[in-house]
């Protein structure tokens, strides 16, 4: 009875605290994430919060090699909502210039409309 | 059994010392705080609650679960930890719910841009209709122009051939073997003065014949003369020698027969080609 307790005591702390094994999985999920950003263009619409991704998960990287794999675990979650934020931002923003370019097209439309109009009756 | 003991022990303490970090109130922790602020704001947004309720929802968990480590006077790095996975997911629903509103207004706008092609080819079709209106006044303004062109030729008695109207004079202008226009010519002249005054952009062309009576030379001569004569005196009412030429055929195209009076009577004649509108007259062939 003691021993089960003792047991379901450590095996409690150890699920707790300390990862045994490195997040590989997780720092695989944040380089898709990174490359994805930079795919929509993330270098120019969000550089800092890509660069801020690439600067995590090289440090969850070196604390990967450091053995202090917990920490590598918090640092590679940071990087990821890092990247998500870095995608979105990017995408966000383009969607706001297509947004800016088809007003201006329209007013060019209108425009060009009324001139043609104007000229008819001139 | 010694082992067992020294575990355990080291298990008390491990759990006392998880125990300790409870007492008292939990210090404010400024990362908390600030992510705590930052999804307040969100969370007040309406576009952001309508449109990026996903991405927000997401943003509580990560903050619930920073308050509740914080609450449990757990580990200070996990709470900011969680804190800032909240913070930056609120940035995320913020950015979320742009993207959505812009997508929304890309629709929008596409829908507007429709309806100003639309509107724009209605405008077109309002000009086309008014260009064609204004085209078909000038043809009904051109025909009738021409009707009445008509009517005033008629009036010379112009007939009209291939080669336009053409308005054939015979012994009205000259006595015979004369060059000299007769005084009952001047109604001829007057009607073809007028008729060039009223329209500036036609010009005539005077062809002078004759019957074969002498020789071909003496006919070519006499019919240009003739056709000068009239020339003159239509220039003297004022009408410019440019719009006039004139032409003596002599003997050459006769109409009727020379073998006798009737035919030849024909054949004396002067005839006046009336130009196209520009001025153009197209030039005997036959």
């Amino acid at each position: 009875m003691r021993k089960l307790t003792l047991f379901v005591l450590l095996a409690f702390f150890a699920g707790a605290c300390a990862s045994t094994k490195p997040p590989t999985q997780k720092i695989t999920q944040v380089e898709t994430s990174i490359k994805q950003a930079e795919q929509v263009g993330a270098d120019d619409y969000a550089p800092l919060e890509i660069r801020e991704a690439r600067k995590k998960l090289d440090q969850a990287r070196t604390q990967v090699s450091q053995e202090k794999y917990e920490d590598a675990k918090l640092t590679a979650e940071k990087a990821m909502v890092d990247a998500e934020l870095a995608q979105i931002k990017t995408l966000s923003a383009k969607s706001q210039r297509a947004v800016q370019q088809l007003r201006e097209s329209i007013k060019a439309l209108q425009e060009e409309i009324q001139n043609n109009l104007d000229k008819e009756r001139g | 059994m010694r082992t067992i003991t020294n575990t355990l022990i080291i298990g008390l303490v491990l759990v006392s010392f998880v125990i300790a970090g409870c007492g008292g109130p939990p210090q404010n922790n400024p990362l908390l705080t600030q992510a705590q602020n930052a999804y307040q704001q969100a969370e007040n947004d309406s576009l952001i609650v309508v449109k990026a309720p996903v991405a927000l929802k997401e943003a509580e968990e990560a903050l619930e679960q920073s308050q509740q480590i914080w609450e449990d006077k757990g580990d200070k790095k996990l709470i900011e930890h969680y804190a800032y996975i909240a913070e930056q997911k609120t940035k995320i629903a913020k950015e979320t719910a742009m993207l959505n509103a812009a997508q929304d207004e890309v629709e929008r706008a596409e829908t507007e841009r429709q309806k100003v092609l639309i509107e724009a080819r209605r405008a077109e079709a309002i000009a086309a209709e008014q260009r064609a209106k204004i085209a078909l006044e000038e043809v009904q303004q051109a025909r009738n122009e021409t009707e009445k062109l008509a009517s005033r030729l008629s009036e010379m008695e112009a007939r009209q051939s291939e080669r336009g109207m053409v308005l054939t004079l015979r012994d009205v202008l000259f006595d015979f073997d004369s060059t000299t226009l007769k005084s009952g010519a001047s109604s001829v002249v007057n009607e073809l003065s007028n008729f060039l005054k009223e329209y500036p952009e036609r010009s005539i062309q005077i062809e002078g014949f004759t019957d074969s009576i002498g020789s071909a030379e003496y006919n070519r001569n006499l019919s240009q003369q003739r056709a000068d004569a009239l020339k003159m005196a239509i220039v003297r009412t004022g009408i410019s020698s440019q719009r006039i030429q004139t032409i003596g055929y002599g003997e050459e195209f006769p109409v009727a027969t020379n073998m006798n009076e009737a035919g030849r009577q024909q054949n004396r004649r002067v005839e006046i080609i009336i130009s196209n509108e520009n001025g153009v007259v197209t030039q005997r062939t036959q």
